[in-house]
């Protein structure tokens, strides 16, 4: 009778949050502002399908993209970090400050998760490298449902990098680099959305607010020093978004066609008979490689 | 780059040249996790640089027909290489 007054209780306890994301009495869109303990919840708050009803061709772009599968195709590193680093050679617990190392970038919305909720989702990372078969297989299917959503960039981060200029984030509000307005939501213009600043956060050296740093990816370095430096001009979203409309399917170093494009290829091949009096056939061949790309290649 | 017997397919000289970039712990130990590494070694293609590579090879005097291929693969990860360029050409040391 106790447990099933306790259950009641927690049910309670959640029922506020889990309703307040659904929409606003105005019939905009709205998120959570609290801790959300229960996973399913969790997962329908920051769904991006939320906003594929108006932005269906921009919904299909990004799931083609890394950032749909921000979770899923990093299971390896960050499950070895959470088995390994944080318990084993730090000598740490495995909680929120250390799981959020890494989901700061591959799942923004970690903001919002409990404690508990946070250790069940690094739970699953650790299964999905570690368990073998159902258990393995359920916990990639519930990893599938996190990512790098909409709110992720247009919210969450906007203020990630330089929030005392950006200031306050309001969490019902969308964050666009346009100045359209929406009737579906409160709606605010932010440039940096445009600037490689914005992805410099998570595509470069993470340093986490206890400090620590984490090398998953350096990209921003070689582009800010060496690119930059060298006076390339170019943002990460003129070449990664706009090119060839590549717009949120954001292509990387997965794609071969951006891979290709970005490095210039010659061979000059000169045939030719070498030692005087003593000729044996030999070759000499010369081969330029040009990184036309604005950062190191490869990298990572 | 490789170069093979036309006429048999013995590889007759081969050669390679990586670009890639290697991370060390705090005691200058080559590691791979992400938590682990604070510096790096850089051999990677620099942006807006331009690497020239230069190979010389000889091959036995009687061979007279050699397939020469340049190959440029680019590994996404340490398993998968994908081949993005190529370059080949038959050259030919027939005495005239």
């Amino acid at each position: 009778m106790r447990l099933k007054f306790l259950i009641f209780l927690i049910f309670l306890f959640f029922l506020p949050i889990s309703l307040s994301f659904a929409s606003s009495e105005e019939g905009k869109l709205t998120f959570p502002t609290g801790p959300i303990d229960d996973f399913e919840t969790f997962v329908k708050a920051f769904d991006s399908m939320r906003c594929a009803e108006c932005h269906q061709d921009i919904y299909e772009e990004w799931k083609e993209s890394y950032h749909s599968r921000s979770m899923v195709s990093s299971i390896k590193g960050i499950a070895n970090f959470f088995t390994v680093g944080v318990p084993k050679e730090w000598e740490k617990q495995l909680d929120k400050k250390e799981i959020i190392k890494c989901l700061d970038c591959h799942l923004p919305q970690i903001k919002f998760a409990s404690e508990r909720l946070a250790r069940e989702i690094a739970d699953y990372m650790i299964k999905a490298k570690l368990a073998k078969g159902k258990e393995k297989d359920e916990a990639i299917a519930r990893l599938k449902k996190l990512n790098l959503s909409c709110y992720g960039c247009h919210n969450i981060k906007i203020a990630a990098t330089a929030p005392g200029i950006t200031g306050h984030i309001e969490p019902n509000v969308i964050y666009t680099a346009g100045e359209g307005e929406s009737d579906a939501h409160e709606t605010e213009h932010a440039p940096i959305l445009k600037r490689s600043f914005f992805c410099i956060q998570c595509h470069g050296v993470y340093i986490a607010p206890d400090g620590e740093s984490t090398y998953c990816n350096t990209l921003s370095g070689s582009y800010v020093h060496s690119y930059l430096g060298r006076g390339g001009r170019k943002t990460c979203q003129e070449c990664h978004m706009y090119r060839k409309d590549r717009g949120h399917r954001m292509p990387g170093g997965h794609d071969l066609e951006i891979v290709k494009e970005g490095i210039d290829f010659q061979a000059e091949i000169k045939p030719f008979r070498y030692g005087v009096g003593k000729w044996v056939p030999a070759v000499n061949v010369e081969v330029f490689l040009g990184n036309k790309a604005g950062h190191r290649i490869p990298d990572g | 780059m490789t170069a093979k017997d036309h006429e048999t397919g013995k590889v007759l000289y081969t050669d390679q040249r990586e670009y890639f970039e290697i991370g060390l712990d705090l005691d200058g130990y080559m590691r791979y996790g992400a938590w682990q590494i604070k510096e790096i070694v850089d051999l990677t293609l620099q942006p807006l640089d331009t690497r020239h590579e230069r190979f010389f090879a000889t091959f036995p005097k009687d061979v007279t027909e050699v397939d020469l291929s340049v190959n440029v693969y680019y590994y996404i990860s340490g398993k998968k290489g994908d081949l993005i360029y190529q370059e080949k050409r038959l050259l030919s040391y027939e005495e005239e």
